[in-house]
């Protein structure tokens, strides 16, 4: 049925271009062409088979299942257990998103997109509905790659693990140094533009994360580069843990974000406010065990209004989302617990929080000097109104 | 290529020519007489019909397939963009890839498979020649090793051996830090192997670098003089029956010319020995664990392969050869240097070529190893730049390339077997 | 290339006499019967003939033990105490079936029990179990049983391949029995037996899928590899036929079509049709990953498979498409009838080693596709915590895993080849 669509508009395209006699002018030509590619980018769906896009949350319920594109190759954020599920930090997102949308965290679907060249095809594609990978937000990505991001859920940059006994302690001292890097990573750019930069050569090897990790870890290179958080995940795991260190370089910027398939705002916006849902929970105290019976009686307006009960005698306080109703975000939360819940159970083993991005927003400079536990970072959910 | 359907038309023909005295047709598709047959049934008539409806369902296919790949982007102007990535495992060429064009990195992709097949391909052969020949050992356990080999190794995923092959050597060496140092001269870690290797120098007259071109055209013409001389000596001595010592001869003026023009010139090449510093081998010639993985992964799977079609060569040869062999007196090496192989060698040919186009196509596993050959720069770029369809137009032009080359320089090699009388 | 005559397959010996198969022992006179000597002596002799004929062929002995003592002894001391097999142990369902869900579990037991008794059935009709193969089935099914056991928990599903293994003997039973002499009994049974065969994918496919919660996404791990390459194999068969005859049709239209398919097709690796099947085949036919790899793998097996047909085809004798002609058949007849049968067998040899490199090659989804075999699960796994540093022991058991089963296949079609007589004319 989705080839008959496209091909009805190609035939439609072809038909109007043939039709195009000689009387006709070419700029009457080139206007149409452009009418009709308006036409198509107003419905991308014409483009793509596969799936229909433009609409990926009716999509997912009809199907009843969400397709999540997770990695399943690096400890922490995705990989597999002995009983072949898939488990990890990006994994408590794809569940808190399949309670709010199907009311049920285990409909999902976990596609492999462990390889980074292959991911965003996989979306664009329509094998997967949204892409939870350690994947960074960019311009080019976004503008270029017909993948949208939601709000991030994991704030890092790139950092360098060396051997602590290697005398490394910063880039300048890696001068033609081996250097283990992902290939079809931002990684791989950023390594490249820094040592453009910074005026040194270096040696690079390239391949699967976990393959270079691998080689890294058995020597094979100096230097192993990737997000701060991939390292730690990496390193965290091993006997030989102290043998190692990051340095505290960090040569970019980069923000984990949920990927969604280009023209799906409505998609892109229950993902942005699933998450922002889950952070808002943490910061007004909202946790998996106690959801219920916030639910029950909630204190206050605000959180009557988030988990999408009525508050006292008054009416159930919609969000304005016409395509999931009002109490997904309870749902979530019931789900995987509130995003610091979420980052306790899956990485806070190995990854401090307090006082990282990865922290809360201080209620107001003036207010806390410290960090206090699970704050004094960037994260600050947008309001539920 | 298409005998079949040339035999098919002399088939044809032939028929014709037998069944035309005949009166009467035969039913079926003898030829029959055109007058009273309609049009429907006329045998030109219905094969012009196959063939038209055949063309119109391909020409369908075709469109649709055509259409629904959307190809208003279509083009190769990508490749001229500046490539923004690095690849390593570099030889003899140094493309940085902030500066050059993606073109020029897939040209060093090109570069690093052709190594891979050249070398894979080479001990490949050798591989396959030593086992197939001890599989055919009279002596049990080496025959017996011979075929655990080939049965493990055939056996076996390719992609799985090297991978493992690479696991292996990376955790087996020893870490840079622990260099093993053989003879002096080489060094073994898992950073790599590094090993004396030529380059070439000023020299005594201090002449340019590129006056090493020059020596080396010099060996190539005292080469074939070389191989003259003993073409001639050994016609001489087929005439006359007395020994002429051939290869000795152009052995000798081979090694006498080269040494003299190395001397005149200057000694324009010296070994440049490799040396470790920190954590990196400098000068010499580096072989990197991922082109060691792929190759003796590659070299150890097609080398099994190999194995059997020497095996079965050999044993395709009449037992007779072997006992004349006997017979004259020939030792075992000589029998089989001198007799079995040149015999052999002409029925494992076109087997054998069929081996190297699968090195070529299987060198894409490369993709496995963290070793950037054509296949995976080209991934990197595609990742990049989009357009999978010129990409992957690109990387199969570039695999028949080298596969023509290969079975060209195999048929050539093919001619001289079979035209030369052993 | 396949205009050679396919070389005969390495452990091909010729037929032992069957009992009964109206083979002549040769009993000679006593007086040139030579005397049993002492078993002691034999074995001597064989030795001195076989190990030490020479100072030459001592050395050659003494080297080739070396070798071969180093290579056992490392094995041993890596399998027995180097290695940490918990990264198999602990992770047997993750490389089985991986995410296959556990309250189906019963749909993988039931196909290998009808794919045992398939198999059992099919040695029982064309073949027999030797000693060799009870010795396969003995380890191989040892091998299998330690793994499962190991960590408790699987007692069922111990019980379960018991049972399997039991169908495959059960099946062997139910056919052996029958004489080989030709017989409309006999036929019969060929036809049963080989129609079972025939549509064993299929019958497997619909116990996997059919009912219940399973889908395609769901066939993972080592499961991903037997259906995958199988698929293969037939997709690549049915397309095969039509393109070798295509190839070697007298249309120019029709032939140079077919040979532009196999030639392309052959030209590049299926690395890089994968990576068509991901990147371009979408804007084609679209559909699930998993059914686009099914296509690819179909697509490029075809390819080798038709050149092995068309090869055959060149190799049958003039004289059968003369004779074909000469009885009155027509165009279509003689292919079906007789030219085609012909060269399916002669083309044996080389398709089971395409099987084989098929069957081999399906390690390769992973690599691109967002599928997960063996290999690939085998990935996953040592990403676990604990199993990082046990890469090695991963990927050795995948290498002994896929050995495994191209070895049976490697020897089941030599039984087939021995059966159908292939190289014997």
């Amino acid at each position: 049925m989705l080839f008959a669509g496209a091909a009805l508009v190609a035939g439609a395209v072809i038909g109007a271009c043939t039709s195009d006699e000689e009387q006709q002018q070419a700029q009457a030509t080139e206007q149409q062409q452009q009418v009709e590619q308006q036409q198509q980018r107003a419905q991308p769906e014409a483009q793509v088979s596969g799936e229909p896009r433009g609409n990926t949350t009716q999509l997912v319920q009809d199907r009843g299942t969400l397709k999540c594109g997770v990695k399943q190759t690096q400890p922490l954020f995705g990989f597999r257990d002995d009983q072949g599920t898939v488990t990890g930090f990006d994994i408590e997102f794809c569940k808190a998103i399949a309670a709010a949308v199907l009311k049920d965290a285990d409909a999902v679907e976990y596609v492999d997109a462990s390889d980074a060249s292959t991911r965003f095809e996989l979306l664009a594609d329509g094998q997967i509905d949204i892409l939870i990978r350690t994947t960074t937000i960019t311009s080019s990505r976004d503008m270029e790659l017909d993948v949208d991001f939601a709000q991030t859920t994991f704030y890092t940059g790139q950092g360098f693990a060396v051997r602590k006994d290697s005398g490394i302690n910063s880039t300048s001292d890696m001068a033609n140094a081996a250097i283990c890097v992902q290939t079809g990573t931002t990684t791989e750019q950023n390594v490249a533009d820094h040592f453009t930069d910074i005026g040194l050569d270096y040696e690079p090897t390239g391949g699967l994360s976990q393959d270079v990790a691998a080689a890294f870890f058995e020597g094979r290179c100096d230097v192993l580069t990737a997000d701060a958080s991939d390292l730690a995940s990496r390193i965290v795991v091993r006997d030989d843990a102290d043998d190692y260190k990051i340095l505290p370089q960090i040569i970019s910027k980069e923000p984990l974000a949920p990927g969604v398939r280009d023209y799906d705002s409505d998609w892109k916006d229950v993902v942005n406010w699933v998450v922002h849902g889950l952070i808002r929970a943490e910061e007004i105290g909202i946790t998996q065990a106690n959801v219920a019976a916030m639910a029950a009686d909630p204190p206050n307006t605000e959180v009557a209004r988030l988990l999408g009960v009525p508050f006292g005698d008054g009416d159930v306080a919609t969000l304005g989302f016409d395509v999931v109703d009002a109490q997904f975000i309870q749902r979530a939360i019931a789900a995987v617990g509130n995003y610091g819940e979420i980052y306790d159970r899956e990485i806070g083993s190995a990854i401090e929080r307090d006082c990282t991005l990865n922290a809360l927003a201080r209620p107001l400079p003036s207010e806390a000097v410290d960090c206090g536990p699970g704050e004094g970072g960037i994260l600050y959910a947008l309001p539920y109104r | 290529m298409s005998n079949l359907a040339q035999d098919g038309e002399k088939l044809d023909r032939n028929r014709m020519s037998a069944q035309a005295p005949v009166s009467s047709p035969s039913p079926g598709d003898g030829p029959t007489p055109t007058h009273s047959v309609p049009l429907f049934y006329r045998r030109g008539f219905r094969r012009l019909l196959q063939q038209g409806l055949y063309i119109a369902a391909t020409a369908l296919l075709f469109w649709y397939v055509y259409d629904a790949l959307n190809l208003r982007e279509f083009g190769f102007g990508f490749l001229d963009d500046p490539a923004a990535f690095k690849v390593g495992n570099q030889w003899l060429t140094d493309v940085d890839g902030v500066t050059s064009s993606r073109i020029e990195m897939y040209l060093v992709g090109v570069w690093s498979s052709l190594r891979v097949v050249f070398v894979a391909i080479l001990l490949s052969t050798l591989v396959g020649v030593a086992v197939g020949v001890a599989r055919l050992s009279s002596n049990w356990l080496v025959a017996r090793l011979a075929m655990l080999y080939v049965e493990i190794f055939r056996n076996t995923p390719l992609l799985v051996q090297v991978v493992l092959v690479y696991a292996i050597f990376l955790v087996g060496a020893p870490i840079i830090q622990e260099v093993v140092i053989i003879g002096d001269f080489a060094f073994i870690s898992n950073r790599g192997l590094a090993i004396p290797w030529p380059v070439p120098n000023d020299g005594l007259w201090g002449l340019p670098d590129w006056f090493v071109g020059v020596w080396v055209a010099l060996l190539i013409a005292i080469g074939a003089v070389a191989m003259t001389v003993r073409r001639t000596r050994q016609n001489r001595e087929r005439e006359t029956g007395q020994p002429q010592f051939a290869n000795r001869w152009a052995f000798g003026i081979f090694a006498v010319g080269a040494l003299v023009t190395f001397i005149v010139l200057g000694l324009p090449v010296s070994i440049d020995r490799p040396y470790v510093e920190g954590t990196r081998y400098l000068e010499g010639m580096v072989i990197r664990p991922e082109f060691a993985a792929l190759t003796i992964g590659l070299t150890l799977y097609t080398g099994a392969f190999n194995a059997e079609i020497v095996r079965g060569s050999i044993q395709a040869l009449p037992t007779g050869q072997t006992e004349a062999a006997n017979a004259i007196g020939l030792s075992g090496y000589q029998r089989l240097t001198l007799v079995i192989l040149p015999q052999a060698l002409r029925q494992m040919i076109p087997s054998i070529t069929n081996q190297y186009l699968n090195v070529n196509k299987n060198s894409s596993l490369a993709y496995a190893v963290l070793y950037d050959d054509l296949f995976r720069v080209a991934g990197i770029i595609q990742n990049k730049a989009g357009h999978a369809l010129e990409m992957f137009f690109v990387i199969i032009v570039t695999y028949m390339l080298i596969s023509l080359v290969i079975s060209a320089l195999m048929n050539f090699i093919n001619s001289r077997v079979t035209r030369v009388g052993v | 290339m396949s205009e050679q005559p396919p070389i005969p397959r390495p452990d091909q010996r010729p037929l032992p006499p069957a009992p009964g198969a109206g083979q002549r022992r040769i009993v000679l006179p006593p007086h040139r019967q030579r005397a049993r000597r002492p078993r002691s002596v034999r074995v001597r002799e064989w030795v001195r003939k076989n190990l030490f004929p020479s100072t030459a062929g001592t050395l050659l002995t003494l080297v080739a033990g070396a070798i071969m003592g180093a290579i056992l002894v490392g094995v041993i001391v890596f399998v027995f105490f180097g290695a940490n097999w918990e990264v198999i142990t602990h992770n047997r369902w993750l490389l089985f079936a991986g995410g296959f869900p556990h309250e189906e579990a019963w749909r993988l037991w039931v196909s290998i029990a009808v794919v045992f008794a398939l198999i059992g059935a099919a040695y029982g009709t064309w073949s027999s179990f030797g000693r060799r193969d009870h010795l396969f089935v003995l380890v191989v099914g040892g091998f299998v049983i330690f793994l499962m056991a190991h960590g408790g928990a699987a007692i069922w599903s111990t019980v379960y391949f018991l049972i399997a293994i039991g169908c495959m003997y059960l099946g062997y039973a139910a056919t052996v029995w029958m004489p080989r002499e030709t017989s409309t009994l006999r036929t019969l049974q060929q036809r049963i037996v080989g129609g079972l065969l025939a549509i064993s994918l299929p019958i497997v496919l619909v116990i996997l899928l059919v009912g219940g919660e399973v889908g395609p996404r769901h066939i993972d791990g080592f499961v991903l590899n037997l259906i995958l390459a199988p698929v293969g194999i037939v997709g690549g068969v049915l397309l095969g036929i039509p393109l070798a005859l295509g190839r070697a049709s007298r249309m120019r239209s029709i032939s140079l079509t077919c040979t532009a398919y196999i030639e392309i097709v052959r030209g590049a690796p299926l690395l890089g049709w994968l990576f068509v099947a991901l990147f371009i085949l979408d804007d084609v036919i679209g559909g699930d990953l998993i059914i686009r790899a099914m296509v690819v793998m179909a697509v490029f097996t075809g390819a080798y498979m038709a050149e092995y047909i068309r090869g055959a085809l060149q190799a049958l004798p003039r004289g059968q498409f003369e004779a074909a002609q000469a009885v009155g058949l027509t165009p279509t007849q003689s292919t079906r009838l007789i030219v085609m049968p012909q060269a399916l067998r002669i083309s044996i040899p080389p398709m089971v080693g395409q099987a084989i490199s098929i069957w081999k090659d399906t390690t390769l989804v992973t690599v691109i596709l967002p599928l997960r075999e063996l290999k690939g699960n085998a990935d996953s796994a040592i990403a676990q915590f604990e199993f990082t540093p046990d890469r090695i022991e991963a990927y050795v058991f995948v290498a002994v895993i896929f050995w495994i089963v191209a070895f049976a296949m490697s020897r089941i079609s030599q039984r087939v080849e021995r059966a159908q007589g292939v190289g014997e004319r």
